[in-house]
């Protein structure tokens, strides 16, 4: 049920704890958030629910020590007892069992962390109920997945500090669920049907693909991880929309950026913006000198790779990341001239970035050079390869690749956007609606792949 | 009616919701009640029954006998997906038969049939497995779901030489029922393609998408069906009843359809259909299995199918295994 395209969360848990939280005077509902976004958590993850619990209450408790005089060494100590306490799930989540790696805890973790700076920093008022607090560590639309909003952004929601008329509520809830039916279409109606083509990829056996569709692997996988990821967060964000929170951007087009750095700014952006402020930042940013920025970078992006797991395939792409955005940075968006800088940014993003999203996807390091080696056959010429696979999946996977990568031009989905509350776009989000439905229905479900991070 | 103009999607959304789950709170018991369980159990909401049920083809007005001949799960492996539903009682009803499975027919469902004496019991004339050249397999045709699909795609000395009406999660019931082979002039049924092409043999390996279905007899009877109708339609044809090929442990060990305990028992039911002088029945599984009788594990990476670099194994043991009259 904490799956945003599960049935069950859609039909019952959704509406049910809609109409609970509308009617629960205003006084009370940040009660009614944190209790119903309890009980999602328990439904997923009962075993690892006390770690939950233990976190909210320990950083509650040591954000409210910090409300007199602001002490750093109470800081260090509790953004150690946080950071540890991620470290030490996701090493037992990888070498132990993966059931113990809690469900969210990379994504709640990361928002006790910008709490506690924001505290010390003096950026979020000081006596924070523990309700809203443990609300916003909790709140079921991002505990699972992020998005990973700010506490000003919490604060931001109408619905729990004043009195809303009907029609309001039903306005947002109506906007919130046009946000929430594209994210489920991303998922549901792409995402998983190239999940498919990247599966046939992988029973196939690398060693025998063609390079065409080791290539169009590249792509495929690119693009599922893109739109599972988008559509989790637009479903995010709309349900946070739907409960009167502002609209969390999370994916601003990235692949329309020119370049790598560009890209990370507009992907995952609440990740990104969480690493400038918090650790990029702190450590003296691009102001110490070339050298000292350099340093910055790749402490960020090997957290950024360890954050996402702790296999070496992880590191490599963080740090393959790295190398990139530095060579932007010092060659050449500095030293080359502007339409050589514009175009190699550009073949970056749309070449540099899938093959990286490989090595994100294949944590074997045999099979990952396997794959690479058909990507670049220079070589050897693969095992029993069929020279035809190319064009197969082509004629099988056409009707998916295409609109997704028409959703690649920024235009096409901002266009949606400005107009989406026309007539035929209403009617058109119901039929999608009902698509995602009838899809889910006949399916077994297939959960979110940001889920295991 | 000032707010309901503000929320159309949420009003299309409730307004459906409510009507299918009415259809599917009437028909619960009747058309839908394949998927009941589910819904009983709290796996998923009331009004996806009648969602899972259009899915399957069945709808309030589907009359219940056609209902019943359905496979209770038409998703195989095949689909990428794996499924969940329970099989009822079936189980139950298999690990009996087994057990009574007439003795004669067991040396030839087991692994240790290749080359071996195979003799009719009361005709004279005796076939062995021998070892063939490639050419043997012009005049053959080879009817199967996703892993004959493979062997299409990925055997080439196979697939330049014979002809392939193979399906991704074709299964025995609908065989004959899909138009499922494409010619110049559009899809047709395997009825009429067999019927405008003879063939010299005709290999089958189909049971595995449909493993949730049905018991063994069931199933057998089925396969027996096809056979006729095949005999019929290729009089002259030596017809191979292929034994599903296993799954990895990986994969037998955790999945309560898709293991090699009831692929073994599925194998034994059509292995019996064998007469050994025109229907014969093979067992690739000796070719790909590891030494505890599970696909091996670096053959396979989705535990299900050969990597393409796998199929050369079935290929060799095809050219070993045949029959020449």
């Amino acid at each position: 049920m904490v799956n945003f395209s599960d049935l069950n969360f859609i039909f019952r848990f959704l509406p049910i704890f809609l109409v609970a939280f509308y009617l629960t005077p205003v006084r009370f509902r940040t009660w009614t958030l944190l209790i119903g976004s309890l009980l999602f958590y328990a439904v997923g993850d009962l075993r690892m629910f006390p770690a939950l619990l233990a976190a909210v209450v320990v950083n509650f408790l040591f954000a409210k020590a910090q409300s007199g005089e602001k002490s750093k060494s109470l800081l260090f100590f509790i953004l150690a007892i946080d950071a540890g306490m991620l470290i030490e799930f996701k090493i037992l989540g990888q070498y132990v069992d993966k059931s113990l790696l809690p469900i969210g805890i990379s994504f709640y973790i990361f928002k006790m962390i910008s709490y506690q700076m924001d505290v010390y920093r003096g950026k979020v008022e000081k006596d924070a109920s523990f309700v809203d607090v443990a609300a916003y560590f909790c709140m079921f639309p991002q505990v699972v997945s992020g998005p990973i909003m700010r506490f000003d952004k919490y604060l931001e929601n109408t619905a729990l500090r004043e009195k809303t008329s009907l029609p309001k509520i039903v306005e947002s809830i109506e906007d919130g669920l046009r946000f929430f039916v594209a994210g489920l279409a991303m998922k549901v109606l792409l995402a998983d049907h190239l999940a498919m083509l990247w599966n046939d990829i992988e029973t196939i056996g690398y060693e025998s693909i063609s390079t065409p569709l080791a290539w169009l692997g590249a792509v495929t996988y690119s693009l599922e991880l893109y739109f599972d990821f988008w559509g989790y967060s637009l479903m995010a964000a709309g349900i946070g929309v739907m409960i009167g929170f502002p609209f969390i951007t999370n994916f601003d087009h990235p692949y329309g950026s020119g370049s790598v750095s560009e890209f990370y700014r507009r992907w995952h952006a609440t990740l990104g913006s969480w690493f400038r402020d918090y650790i990029y930042i702190p450590l003296g940013g691009s102001r110490k000198g070339e050298a000292r920025t350099v340093f910055n970078l790749l402490v960020v992006w090997l957290i950024t790779g360890f954050w996402h797991g702790i296999t070496p395939n992880f590191i490599i792409w963080g740090l393959s990341l790295c190398f990139l955005i530095i060579c932007e940075r010092l060659f050449v968006l500095k030293k080359f001239p502007a339409p050589l800088s514009k175009f190699v940014g550009k073949v970056n993003v749309l070449v540099l970035i899938p093959l990286t999203w490989v090595v994100f996807a294949i944590s074997d390091f045999e099979l990952l050079g396997i794959y690479f080696s058909r990507l670049f056959p220079f070589a050897s010429s693969g095992i029993s390869v069929n020279q035809g696979d190319f064009m197969k999946n082509i004629g099988i996977y056409w009707t998916i690749l295409l609109p997704s990568l028409l959703l690649l031009i920024p235009r096409v989905f901002d266009f949606w956007v400005n107009r989406r509350n026309r007539w035929v776009f209403n009617i058109l989000w119901i039929i999608l609606f009902w698509a995602c439905v009838y899809s889910l229905a006949g399916a077994a479900g297939n959960p979110f792949m940001y889920f295991k991070f | 009616m000032k707010i309901l103009k503000k929320c159309p999607i949420l009003i299309g959304i409730v307004v459906i919701t409510i009507a299918l789950s009415i259809v599917s709170l009437i028909f619960k018991d009747t058309v839908y009640a394949g998927y009941a369980d589910k819904y009983e159990s709290g796996d998923i909401p009331l009004l996806a029954l009648a969602l899972k049920g259009a899915t399957d083809e069945v709808f309030p007005w589907s009359s219940e006998e056609s209902e019943a001949l359905l496979p209770e799960d038409t998703q195989g492996p095949d689909e990428g997906k794996e499924i969940t539903e329970e099989v009822s009682d079936t189980e139950e009803a298999e690990a009996t038969e087994v057990g009574e499975e007439p003795l004669e027919f067991s040396d030839i469902s087991g692994n240790d049939i290749s080359g071996n004496d195979v003799s009719g019991n009361s005709e004279d004339i005796t076939y062995e497995f021998t070892e063939v050249n490639p050419d043997y397999f012009t005049d053959a045709v080879f009817i199967g779901d996703s892993r004959t699909v493979g062997l299409s795609e990925y055997c080439e000395p196979l697939d330049t030489r014979a002809t392939f009406y193979a399906k991704v999660s074709l299964t025995i019931y609908d065989v004959f029922k899909k138009e499922y082979i494409k010619t110049d002039d559009g899809k047709i049924g395997l009825e009429q393609a067999l019927s405008e092409n003879q063939f010299g043999k005709v290999y089958i390996m189909l049971g595995l998408n449909e493993i949730g279905t049905g018991d063994n007899e069931y199933f057998k009877n089925a396969y027996a069906e096809v056979i006729n109708k095949i005999r019929e339609l290729q009089p002259d044809a030596i017809i191979y009843i292929q034994g599903i090929m296993h799954v990895t442990a990986n994969k037998s060990n955790v999945d309560k359809n898709f293991n090699n305990e009831k692929i073994n028992s599925r194998n034994a039911s059509i292995a019996e259909l064998a007469d050994n002088k025109t229907i014969f029945y093979i067992d690739m599984n000796e070719s790909v299995d590891d030494e505890d009788g599970n696909l091996e594990a670096g053959l396979s990476s989705d535990d299900v199918h050969l990597k393409a670099s796998s199929y050369e194994r079935w290929y060799e043991f095809l050219l070993h295994n045949a029959i020449v009259r």
